[in-house]
């Protein structure tokens, strides 16, 4: 036992001898002379220093001392009086909640920092849509808005609440008793509490109504589904029960259909024997065509087409009855037969996906799903979509009410048809009264005669239904920071439902509905965010299948409209910008688009060989930047945008074009106004479910648009760089194969014989066969280029946004970048057989191929553990850490830029101007540059000043805080604790972060595996960050 | 006495007695300056202010104010430092190699081929300052004790070799430059009939007495720092040089860059002489001391240095072909077709072409021509640098981040800032100091003066 062992200082202490016995009393070994220094009076009086000057320093310093502890100045800061249990300032508190905003649906975990909300995470408790896009990832950023709504507007001035309730209660009430209706119109609602809201409002005022659209209506597409089970709603598909998926013209990695789908295609693209695969039909190169294994290129009047000759084919298999379809030219034919074939061959586990929003596409595809067996296999119809719900119909309604004058009041909640349904904007003044809620004196709001401003979501309660029988909870995180209102609450209002708050009706709403008075069961749902009402997924009943395949033969398909003139154009979401809601959010319109690597912009895409007919050019200017004809368009319903620039994209089908929507924002605040141009202008009639046009013209104008891409060469240059194989490559044939394999390292030629570029080098190595070995797997078979990790990385690490001008000088500051290459048509091979000379070659490399395959790597800073930024530092400000990380001290750093020059990755970026608490030149930035702004920045992590390398610093704050954790417990860290924000926010599983050193870690697997290999291992860096091999399903 | 052979040409033209020496070498310091050396002035002087203008607006905005860009770090920066630098290698190579060679024509230019070194050397010295993020910290480079611990400087850094080696050549270049001045501040002093004048230059002799002791001790200094000099020659341009052969960019990491920068280095100092001195000459009326014969010396040189830098840059691209590694190659193919081809080429017709021309005498002893070559040599190696920096950053290992260069308007007006400045100490030194190192050339002035020489051959002849 402790308490029996005995140690010795020496012999003479075990045996106990007098005199250690004598110094063990003493405190002191040898006698302090106090005596004798007192009694030296001679010694004492010619001392300078006086017991009363003795008493003058002490009292001088103790004055000093205090002095100086009173001089931390105190600047806008209140300390708790009472401090919150749970808050512990250094300790950050999560809290689940949920953001829908009409369009995208997440469920979310929120972290906040000493009571304030600074990063948005994924639930990772949450069946479906547990993931955050890179919209979600950025909306907490717009919490911080000043240039939000602060208080209630009447007739364009700030009033009071009381004053604004008076005069829409009023406006109500006098149009309920002169016979005028009374309508809400909003986006897609959900929320359970506030459906029985609107029930209640009906139950009482006749007059009323409610009405609500998709800002990109798929309309068509919900008829289709009420054709087949009797329900408005959307399926919700398995794509992780598919063994092929085929999409025509569906970008459903950008949840299309606000199902989030990228989380499970990402798992089943990991390369197996059963791998997914994607066949992809479209015109835009899209986020979900640029990770197809096969795209074709399609016009988007071909899409019914195309789905009507897979219909057919299938129904030949299928023994059903074959639909008129429209002819397809001889190729076609054989591609959808082919694709067909490949179909049938996976009956009931494949899925076809169609895009746009309209009748016909959805119908063809439903049907397809049908009689391949799909449904309730990767066609779950029993948990009914409630993300879209938008009735076109309705609206169109609205509008003729509109015009004939026969609406009193019209509350616009959340949703903005000024700028998404253009044609709306001058028919809303027609209505007796504009009401509207909203976050932003937007576009609509300030067109409205009354604004009550709503909470940001962070900041409101409310419930969601997203799928049948799930249901979500919305908590706020914060106060409300201005004097705003939840929209539930200010409907309660107005209609004098009894004025409750947004919680009580959502908690009143759930206790007596679903819970029956369990308060237990409440807390648990607002704990988790999450509520699934059945406990089997048996439980929940199929949908009566009404037959669809009976009104598959009304369908009047138009015939492929290849002889009409004109070119086609079809409209697009972003991954960045989605909608457009968000568009006064810097971080979202200074993510590089995945596939043209453009931001703060949208630009009619092109392709090249159109391009050249219609004398349109994009070039390079001395700076490096990109320059495009800017064009006017006009539909032949008429409608003109003007001055729309151009960039030419490989991948786009011939004799069409593509626009983003989110753009052209003229009143979403400093940030959005003014970008890009507005899509919506476009749509119009049947275009607005089927989300392109034909006969559209196009003409060249004056004057150049100046771009601000972050990428401005498309291609490997045939490097090796972005490692790809075949899937039957990857299964047949051995990775190192004697240098014939698919994955073989370079190796040199040596006097000690062939070694690869770790082991031929000069330097020491560092020894990180101990403690932690951070280390991050990049698969490229799994990422698909979202650029959720972008902005999850500018939230966690405070990296600035440089705007639209510095970002063109290419001067982005993304620690993470997702590089983005096309293939060529030219390479070794080629140039060998064609006999054409080097120079030539290389010339004819750069230009990507017209329909390219397109490859994602997300590249970082590599934490090379021989880094040629570490040497080359004058001022060792950049230096390796025990656990394999290149770190960089900012304090020490004096610019010399050297770092940067000597990366091989070109991952560093340096501070070339001040970019925080710099309104003057970087207002667009205010998570940077206001006080309120500033609010969402980590406190963990440093924000840089002006000339100062920064790049990636693997999220040091996060392991530093896991490890502490750790060590606090008194255990070993686990596998998953620490994780940097681009792995978290990664839904594909691209991204695993760990310690290498723990054999039973999921990053110690991933360097095992085949497919591991580092980019430009040849350079002989030996990274830290490693990627896995790309394979493409060519089945 | 030094006899020299009658078949060498003579060095001194003209009957020139020691006095006339003193006299026409004192003559700028003790006249008013000419109209033309006032409009030469006051453009330099403007070009100054305008560099300072702007640097200290970088200083107050930062490095974004230039074209710099994420994928090309340095640029105009680093381009400008490295020529300067260059351009400051002729005056050691002329005073200390030639010295220990006993090369006596030097004796004529070296004391303005040694200003135009430690002037271009302050040009040089400017940039590293500048290009700095943040220049306030710039302490932070020397191997200071400090407060923060055992913070040290990174001894592996070329960066900080550059910032020894520089420090270290502008010293002994001064010192060097210094001590050949005492005995002409002491003939200045001596001839100086304002008391201020006199007084300054009676410190600036630092007493000298012309004692044989003093000539003896002046002699000696001469040779230990001669010796001294010499390696520096060799050093500072080779160290430089390891900004980038040190690297991993291709293009930088090159085995060849010591002497090739060497000889470039030479090669541009030498014509930046040729062109001040031309200029000089003419304006100071000493055609007797610089000789055409010292400029025909002079374009020997930048002719054999020129076709070094014409084997170098060919050995590149054989060895850019023969590594078989293909981002070398493409850096190579690159500069030579790429985007930035017309530098290229603007590099290899001004530094490998234009000095083939002085193989012919008749051009090699054409003032004019000289003075063309001259400059374009300069031009040309300012392209060499801009190619070696710009060339090889802008299209390096991952074609994602490939991207351009274009300078702003800051980026001129700091390079033409310090031709400004540059010329403003040049144009003062010339004012006030003696350009030509009397002392010196009164040495040589019996053994390979004209008249001397001819009076000697005629009492040969007597014989």
């Amino acid at each position: 036992m402790a308490e029996t062992k005995k140690y010795w200082k020496g012999l003479e202490e075990l045996s106990g001898s007098a005199a250690v016995q004598a110094l063990r009393e003493n405190e002191f070994a040898s006698e302090l002379p106090v005596d004798r220094f007192l009694s030296d009076d001679k010694n004492l009086n010619s001392s300078s220093t006086s017991r009363r000057d003795f008493l003058k320093f002490l009292g001088f310093s103790t004055a000093a001392a205090a002095l100086a502890a009173c001089e931390a100045p105190v600047v806008e800061s209140i300390p708790y009086v009472v401090k919150p249990d749970n808050l512990v300032p250094g300790i950050p508190s999560y809290y689940a909640s949920t953001y829908f905003d009409g369009s995208d649906f997440a469920s979310i975990l929120v972290k906040t920092r000493e009571g304030r909300p600074i990063k948005v995470d994924p639930n990772p408790q949450a069946l479906i849509n547990g993931s955050t896009n890179a919209r979600v990832q950025a909306s907490v950023l717009s919490l911080y808005d000043t240039q939000r709504l602060k208080r209630p507007v009447v007739g364009g001035a700030e009033t009071t609440w009381n004053a604004l309730d008076g005069k829409v209660s009023e406006a109500i009430r006098s149009a309920t008793a002169s016979g005028k209706s009374v309508v809400l119109l909003s986006s897609t609602v959900n929320s359970p509490s506030y459906l029985a809201m609107i029930e209640q409002i009906r139950g009482s005022y006749a007059n009323f109504r409610h009405v609500s659209y998709d800002a990109l209506s798929v309309s068509g597409k919900l008829d289709a589904c009420e054709k087949f089970t009797g329900l408005r709603a959307l399926p919700v598909y398995s794509i992780g029960d598919a063994n092929l998926v085929v999409g025509v013209d569906a970008d459903f990695l950008n949840e299309a259909n606000g199902q989030s789908l990228s989380g499970e295609y990402g798992k089943r693209r990991k390369p197996s024997a059963s791998m997914l695969r994607h066949v992809q039909f479209e015109s835009v190169m899209s986020l979900t065509g640029a990770n197809a294994d096969k795209r074709y290129r399609i016009l988007p009047s071909q899409r019914p087409a195309v789905l009507a000759g897979i219909y057919n084919a299938i129904a030949a298999k299928a023994g059903q009855e074959r639909i008129n379809a429209p002819t397809l030219d001889g190729d076609w034919n054989k591609v959808v037969a082919k694709t067909a074939d490949e179909l049938w061959i996976h009956r009931s586990s494949s899925l076809v996906l169609a895009g746009g929003g309209d009748y016909e596409s959805e119908m063809l595809a439903l049907g397809i799903n049908q009689m391949l067996g799909n449904f309730g296999k990767t066609v779950v119809l029993k948990y009914r979509n409630r993300l879209r719900t938008g009735d076109e119909t309705a609206l169109q309604g609205l509008a003729n009410d509109l015009k004939s004058g026969s609406v009193g009041v019209l509350i616009l909640d959340r949703c903005n048809p000024a700028y998404d349904r253009p044609a709306m904007a001058e028919l809303l003044s027609k209505a007796g009264m504009l009401v509207g809620i909203s976050n932003h004196l937007d576009e609509s709001a300030s067109l409205a005669t009354a604004v009550a401003p709503s909470h940001h979501y962070l900041e409101d309660w409310a419930d969601h239904q997203p799928f049948e029988g799930y249901f979500a909870m919305q908590q706020p995180v914060i106060r409300p920071l201005f004097d705003s209102r939840s929209s539930m609450e200010s409907i309660d209002r107005w209609f004098g439902l009894g004025s409750k708050s947004a919680l009580q009706r959502v908690k009143d709403h759930w206790i007596s509905t679903q819970f029956a008075g369990d308060s237990e069961a409440w807390n648990r749902f607002v704990h988790d965010g999450l509520y699934i009402a059945f406990d089997s997924i048996g439980q929940l009943s199929e949908p009566a299948l009404v037959d669809g395949m009976a009104s598959m033969k009304e369908l009047s398909l138009s015939s492929n409209s290849a002889g009409a003139k004109g070119l086609e154009l079809s409209v697009y979401s972003k991954a960045g910008m989605g909608t457009g809601r968000l568009a006064n959010n810097p971080w979202l319109q200074e993510l590089p688009d995945p596939i043209s690597r453009a931001s703060w912009d949208n630009y009619l895409t092109m392709s090249a060989s159109d391009a050249k007919e219609l004398g349109i050019e994009n070039t390079t200017q001395s700076n490096g930047a990109l320059n495009g004809t800017r064009v006017n368009i006009k539909t032949a319903e008429g409608q003109v945008l003007e001055s729309v620039p151009v960039l030419i994209q490989p991948g786009q089908a011939k004799g069409s074009v593509g626009l983003a929507i989110g753009y052209g924002r003229t009143k979403a605040g400093k940030v959005g106004d003014g970008v890009g141009v507005n899509a919506f202008a476009l749509l119009s009639g049947s275009s607005l479910n089927k989300h392109f046009m034909s006969g559209l013209s196009i003409e060249p104008v004056e004057g150049e648009h100046e771009f601000a891409c972050v990428q401005l060469h498309h291609t490997m240059m045939g490097r090796d760089i972005v490692r790809e194989t075949t899937l039957s490559d990857f299964l047949n044939r051995p990775a190192v194969d004697g240098g014939s394999g698919w994955n073989e390292r370079t190796q040199f030629e040596t006097y000690a014989g062939p070694l690869t570029a770790d082991k031929a080098n000069l330097w020491k190595d560092f020894d990180h066969s101990t403690g932690h070995f951070w280390n991050l797997s990049i698969d490229l078979s799994s990422c698909i280029g979202c650029g959720a990790c972008v902005v999850a990385c500018h939230a966690e690490n405070n990296v600035p946004v440089v705007g639209k001008e510095e970002v063109r000088k290419s001067r982005d500051m993304h620690w993470l970048r997702i590089d983005r290459y096309f293939s060529s048509d030219m390479n070794e091979s080629v140039a060998e057989e064609e006999g054409v000379s080097a120079i030539d070659m290389f010339r004819q490399m750069e230009d990507p191929s017209e329909n390219p395959q397109v490859v994602f790597q997300p590249v970082m800073c590599q934490h090379c553990n021989h880094a040629p930024c570490e040497t080359v530092c004058p001022v060792a400000a950049t230096s390796h850490s025990a656990e394999g990380l290149n770190h960089m001290a900012y304090n020490r750093c004096i610019g010399t830029r050297y770092c940067a020059n000597n990366c091989p990755y070109k991952v560093r970026r340096f501070n070339w101007f001040l970019y925080h608490e710099n309104q003057e030149q970087f207002d667009i930035n205010y998570a940077m540059n206001d006080d309120l702004g500033r609010m969402v920045l980590n406190p963990d992590v440093t924000v840089r000043s002006r000339g100062v390398m920064e790049k990636c610093s693997m999220c040091v704050q996060r392991t530093q805080y896991a490890k502490l954790e750790a060590k606090k417990a008194g255990r070993p860290l686990r596998d998953g604790e620490a994780n940097t924000a681009c792995a978290q926010a990664c839904d594909t599983g691209a991204l695993v972060f760990g310690d290498a050193n723990d054999p039973q870690s999921k990053i110690a697997l991933a360097k095992k595996d085949d497919r591991m290999y580092y980019l430009l291992d040849e350079v002989g860096t030996q990274p830290s960050v490693f990627y896995q091999v790309k394979v493409r399903n060519n089945a | 006495m030094h006899y020299e052979a009658p078949v060498r040409e003579p060095l001194v033209l003209g009957n020139k007695s020691y006095h006339d020496v003193t006299v026409e070498v004192a003559r700028p310091i003790e006249t008013a300056p000419p109209r033309s050396w006032w409009i030469a002035f006051s453009i330099a002087l403007l070009l100054f202010l305008w560099g300072v203008g702007n640097i200290l607006y970088t200083i107050g905005y930062g490095i974004g104010t230039w074209g710099l860009n994420k994928t090309v770090g340095w640029a105009w920066d680093i381009t400008n430092f490295v020529w300067w630098v260059g351009i400051g290698h002729a005056g050691t190579l002329i005073s200390a190699v030639l010295l220990l060679f006993r090369q006596k024509w030097r004796m004529a230019i070296n004391r303005s081929a040694e200003a135009m070194t430690i002037f271009s050397v302050i040009q040089a010295a400017l940039f590293p300052g500048i290009h700095m993020g943040r220049i306030w910290l710039a302490y932070f480079v020397f191997p200071i004790p400090n407060q923060f611990g055992s913070l040290w400087v990174n001894f592996n850094s070329p960066l900080l070799w550059d910032v020894f080696a520089i420090s270290t050549y502008f010293s002994v270049s001064l010192v060097f430059w210094y001590v050949g001045l005492i005995p002409d501040f002491a003939m200045l002093r001596d001839r100086a009939v304002k008391p201020v004048q006199k007084h300054i230059y009676g410190i600036l002799s630092f007493g000298w007495g012309g004692k044989a002791k003093h000539w003896q001790r002046f002699e000696e200094v001469s040779l230990v720092l001669a010796g001294l000099a010499t390696p520096l020659v060799l050093s500072v341009h080779t160290i430089v040089s390891m900004d980038f052969a040190t690297s991993v960019i291709p293009g930088w990491h090159t085995t060849i860059f010591p002497p090739y920068f060497v000889a470039g280095a030479i090669f541009s100092g030498f014509a930046m002489v040729q062109t001040l001195l031309i200029i000089m000459r003419k304006m100071f009326k000493m055609e007797h001391y610089i000789t055409i014969q010292h400029i025909e010396m002079m374009n020997i040189i930048i002719m054999v240095t020129g076709s070094i830098v014409g084997v170098a840059y060919i050995t590149e691209l054989f060895i850019a072909w023969y590594s078989g590694v293909e981002y070398e190659q493409y850096a190579f193919l690159n500069r030579a077709t790429g985007p930035y081809w017309w530098a290229y080429w603007s590099m290899m017709t001004c530094n490998v072409f234009s000095p083939q021309f002085m193989w012919f005498k008749k051009l090699r002893t054409n003032l004019i021509f000289t003075f063309i070559i001259s400059i374009v040599v300069n031009i040309g190696m300012w392209f060499e640098r801009f190619v070696i920096i710009v060339t090889s950053l802008h299209r390096d290992y991952l074609p994602s981040s490939w991207t351009m260069f274009a300078p702003t308007s800051v980026d001129i007006a700091i390079y033409l800032g310090t031709i400004g400045f540059f010329f403003v100490l040049f144009l003062l030194y010339a004012r006030t100091f003696p350009v030509i190192a009397q002392a010196e050339l009164k040495t040589i002035l019996k053994s390979s003066g004209e008249e001397q020489k001819k009076h000697h051959s005629d009492h040969d002849g007597h014989h």
